[in-house]
């Protein structure tokens, strides 16, 4: 029902500011719109090319005046109008009720009582409208708004004044052909009785989910409704008497408005109107009441600029159209995409600077695959994808998610993200025993994330120790931060899932601060454990090596770090990379330093930021990370050397604290107008998504993205 | 919903008041609840304040461990803010009815079939936090709020708000004594089964308009399962579960609390909630006093 802004759409119309689409027709489009107090509003706006016809402006005024006379109890209730700016705009109330014929197609004809309740209502509308010498000369099922109070008459936008010469040319019939009148089919004077013709053909419609001339081509409905009987088959045997003479070819036969609601509701019309509906529409009523309160949807982005190049003439006044050089750089681009995956290949084995790239596509952003309403945690709060789905921490829990399709299928009761960790295909979880004395190890399972019998018991450690951290899970072994009971003192620990024996431990340092983890990570790289950690207050990152055999500290070594302390850790079986001021590159061997690249450039503003890379990725033998606000820089694992620096970034803020994601065409960052997509070839970005995310995840078995925000998880194809 | 009274806040925190959720006259409702507006228009929320008297510190404790908590049927809280001695909660609006505007909007006690699928969805939401070790607390008629998705749990805490473990509950403001099983009334900890025994209760409201009915009062399919949530011996009430499965026989986990289909609501109520939402659509913040 709502959906996006395009990027076209104007920002406000008037004192409104618009926040999505409702609808759009030939004349104009339909935004949901607010005031600066907060009042909602449905705003109708006349097109552009439309607003320097002064005919339409005439019938956009006259249609102003017609709703005005309705008002809010038989129609929308008009909020102001300007049929005189730039752009003719007309706001009313947001009417909280499906169109009558979205109603029938969702229900089914209603019952006879609400029939007459509806026909009743809809006659004293006309009889209010008729008394002020105004015609609506469009009634038809998509025009009436069902509510829960009663029908409302919307869309007068052929609506003229008794007397009043057509608008339009003689001939041209005005209207909608399965509901006009025999008159309005000729061509002739369609006055007040021709909106009763009108009405008996929607409550036929109403009662029988049919019109009353059937479907089909203009033409042959135009010959049907001034040449033959109504058909009023469905309809209840006590309308059809009342519902014949409202069809009846000659006006003069017709009942009149006040007839008409009387014969309909002989007993008054029903206390409360929702009540005479049937359940499916109440259902309909109810969803738009409570939708209109979600979150617009978000803008629709604009097409990508075009870069300079041999397509875009100088200057570009008397240049084609935007159209047709979208249509020539697609062009372009299919000769260019048979290169696309060699041309890949070669830049992740690190090779030295591109050749020439070709000119990049204008690709569209992708759509949402799904989202997950989910809360942000208090820390980290990853997406983890395993053979069996997801698992993201959300508020207090783990949930499991369906990768496909966007559903929770479980949650566990695993707090603190620092609890769980997945080893293999399996999601690993820390547990405290039935009285909270021991420490356990437990396996999730994929199906519901309950946790099963504990792998492992460890009497020794305090159970019920909040920090208690599974750093990671790798060869049937977990590595564990953890307290012991006696002496009282943190270890790290290698426990044997089989055995359940501990095959090592090694004194650390208690963490300073009451409520985080000891470690920030730690990961299996060949024959040692690489452990990173970070207390609260001191800048510096500590990274410190175990040996997989019997946990001997292999080396320990500092660096000074300024932003937020990474949550990944990139290692190869060469280097671990840290990011801050410059990026660096230890040796797993030893700790000293391989490269260090970027202390000696100029990167230009860094709005007061001490921290100018952001945390790397590492794929396939390239590190890529943001550089200052200017994009993003590959750079050789083995040397540290730029293999290519993004192009032609401006004017944004790039999220300092996250990494980005490398896919096959593209890699995608994270800065505070969304999610960029940098093209590999042409090292441009092609688009953004809006977004606010603070969490970005890939899935290559699977070809997605995640995003996460802060009240809900998306996925996008990642290409 | 109702309009300002004197000794209401015109402003709570960024937010501007419009309305209170509340009648004045409403016994029973454990906070101060009003539709507001964010100063620059964009955001309309209900917002809640602890009663005056009430200890500000517990009520917050309260609010803050609901806004993390992300349970199927729970009111969603959006955001704490405020200072210790003035605390408050808001969640986005949308348009909601608590159940004794409801029951005012039908005028008299709902349906038999409406009672059975508030009472399953309420009892799958309790149930599902329950095997989190989350107790609810709270529940009591006001505290469920209804939307056009189903009802919404909300007032999480309000009995562990109101009054410290170790003394006794009874008679406190905002606290319906209907709804609080003997053992938290004693002043013992706010049980998983004391849940149970407000959401007997709170069917037995839905059914009958009060929360302490006459057995015989109650619609004949509903008396076992009420009655036994209502006993005084904890261990014979039914688990949540058990609770669901009566209610709504044959239905399939994860399918009775509100969720993405619209629910089946009395046509008086669906309609009190669209005046409602016009009402809110069409409010203009107040001038700033």
């Amino acid at each position: 029902m709502q959906t996006a802004l395009l990027h076209d759409d104007p920002h406000t119309v008037g004192p409104y500011l618009l926040l999505s689409r409702l609808g759009g027709g030939g004349m104009g489009t339909v935004y949901l719109a607010r005031t600066a107090g907060g009042r909602t509003v449905a705003l109708k706006v006349l097109h552009q090319r439309l607003s320097a016809d002064t005919g339409l402006r005439h019938r956009f005024r006259l249609e102003a005046d017609a709703a005005r006379v309705i008002g809010g109890r038989h129609g929308a209730q008009v909020h102001d109008a300007d049929p005189d700016a730039p752009r003719p705009w007309l706001a009313t109330e947001y009417v909280l009720g499906p169109p009558l014929d979205d109603a029938v197609a969702a229900t089914g004809p209603l019952p006879e009582r609400a029939v007459r309740a509806l026909g009743a209502a809809l006659a004293r509308g006309l009889a209010q409208l008729h008394r002020s010498e105004v015609v609506h000369r469009d009634l038809k099922p998509s025009n009436i708004l069902v509510t829960a109070d009663g029908p409302r008459i919307i869309d007068f936008g052929v609506a003229h004044a008794v007397g009043e010469a057509p608008l339009t040319q003689a001939g041209a019939a005005v209207g909608t052909p399965a509901f006009m009148s025999p008159e309005q089919a000729a061509g002739l004077e369609h006055a007040t009785a021709g909106d009763v013709f009108a009405l008996g053909g929607l409550l036929v419609f109403a009662a029988s989910g049919h019109g009353p001339f059937g479907s089909g081509q203009p033409t042959d409905l135009l010959y049907r409704v001034r040449y033959t009987e109504a058909d009023l088959g469905g309809v209840p045997p006590e309308l059809v008497p009342l519902l014949g003479r409202c069809l009846a070819k000659d006006p003069a036969q017709r009942p009149t408005t006040e007839e008409l609601a009387t014969a309909l509701a002989p007993d008054g019309v029903p206390q409360v109107f929702a009540e005479v509906l049937p359940d499916g529409v109440l259902r309909m009523i109810a969803r738009r009441g409570d939708d209109v309160w979600r979150q617009p949807p978000r803008l629709t982005p604009p097409p990508p600029d075009l870069p300079p190049g041999p397509a875009t003439p100088p200057g570009g006044a008397a240049g084609p159209s935007r159209r047709r050089m979208l249509a020539m750089t697609a062009g372009g681009v299919v000769a260019g995409a048979g290169v696309a995956g060699g041309l890949w290949a070669w830049l992740g084995r690190g090779g030295g600077p591109g050749g020439e790239a070709p000119p990049p596509e204008p690709v569209k952003p992708p759509t949402r695959l799904w989202t997950f309403p989910s809360r942000t945690p208090d820390r980290f709060g990853d997406v983890v994808s395993t053979p069996h789905g997801l698992a993201m921490p959300a508020g207090v829990v783990l949930c499991g998610v369906n990768p496909e399709s966007g559903e929770g299928t479980w949650q566990a009761n695993v707090a603190d993200v620092w609890r769980w960790a997945v080893g293999g295909t399996d999601l690993y979880a820390l547990r405290d025993d039935e009285q909270g004395k021991k420490l356990a190890i437990c396996l999730l399972d994929p199906a519901d994330g309950q946790p099963g019998k504990p792998l492992v018991e460890l009497a020794e450690y305090r159970g019920g120790e909040n920090r208690n951290q599974l750093l990671c899970v790798a060869g049937k072994t977990a590595y564990l931060a953890a307290r012991a009971v006696s002496p009282d003192r943190w270890y790290v620990l290698a426990v044997e899932l089989r055995t359940g024996r501990v095959r090592w431990r090694t004194g650390v340092d208690a963490a300073a601060d009451g409520y985080l983890p000891p470690m920030l990570r730690g990961v299996v790289v060949g024959d040692r454990l690489v452990v990173s950690r970070s207390d609260s207050g001191i800048h510096f990152v500590n990274v410190t090596t175990y040996a997989l055999a019997d946990g001997k500290v292999g080396w320990t070594q500092a660096s000074p770090f300024s932003g937020e302390p990474p949550s990944e850790l990139p290692v190869d079986d060469r280097y671990v990379y840290l990011s801050d001021a410059a990026v660096g590159a230890r040796k797993l061997a030893d700790g000293e330093s391989g490269w260090l690249f970027g202390h000696d450039r100029d990167v230009g503003g860094s709005a007061g930021q001490t921290r100018v890379y952001g945390p790397p990725a590492l794929h396939g033998g390239v590190l890529y990370c943001t550089e200052g606000d200017r994009g993003l820089v590959a750079l050789d694992a083995l040397t540290g050397s730029l293999n290519w620096a993004e192009k032609g970034l401006k004017g944004r803020r790039l999220r300092r604290d996250v990494a980005p994601v490398v896919g096959r065409k593209y890699v995608y960052s994270l800065d505070d107008k969304g999610l960029r997509a940098v093209d590999l070839r042409s090292r441009t970005a092609v688009w953004t998504f809006p977004t606010d995310a603070t969490v970005l995840a890939a899935d290559r078995e699977r070809g997605k993205l995640y995003l996460r925000e802060e009240r809900a998880t998306f996925a996008l194809p990642l290409a | 919903m109702e309009g300002l009274r004197q000794d209401d806040p015109p402003r709570i925190g960024e937010f501007l008041t419009l309305a209170r959720l509340d009648p004045a006259a409403r016994r029973g409702v454990p906070e101060r609840r009003y539709l507001a507006r964010s100063a620059d228009g964009a955001r309309t929320v209900l917002i809640a304040l602890p009663l005056q008297g009430a200890d500000p510190g517990r009520w917050a404790a309260e609010a803050r461990w609901a806004a993390k908590l992300n349970q199927p049927g729970l009111w969603p809280v959006a955001e704490v803010g405020g200072s210790a001695a003035f605390p408050w909660r808001a969640s986005p609006y949308r348009p909601v009815l608590p159940l004794p505007e409801a029951l005012d909007a039908c005028g008299g006690p709902l349906p038999e079939e409406a009672v059975r699928a508030l009472g399953a969805a309420l009892a799958e939401s309790l149930a599902s936090a329950h095997v989190l070790g989350v107790v609810h607390g709270g529940l009591c008629p006001a505290a469920v709020l209804l939307t056009a998705y189903g009802p919404l749990a909300s007032c999480f805490g309000a009995v562990r708000a109101a009054a410290p473990e170790g003394a006794p509950r009874t008679g406190l403001p905002g606290i319906d004594a209907g709804c609080l099983a003997p053992e938290p009334a004693a002043g013992g900890p706010v049980q998983a089964s004391a849940d149970v025994y407000a959401l007997g209760a709170v069917l037995a409201y839905a059914a009958t308009g009060h929360t302490v009915p006459e057995r015989a009062e109650l619609p004949a399919g509903l008396r076992a399962p009420i009655t036994a949530c209502l006993s005084r011996d904890p261990a014979a009430r039914p688990e949540p579960a058990r609770l669901l499965a009566e209610l709504a026989p044959g239905a399939a986990w994860g399918t009775q609390s509100a969720g993405t289909e619209p629910a089946k609501l009395p046509g008086r109520v669906v309609a009190a909630l669209s005046l409602q939402a016009a009402a809110v659509l069409a409010a203009e913040l107040p001038e700033v006093r």
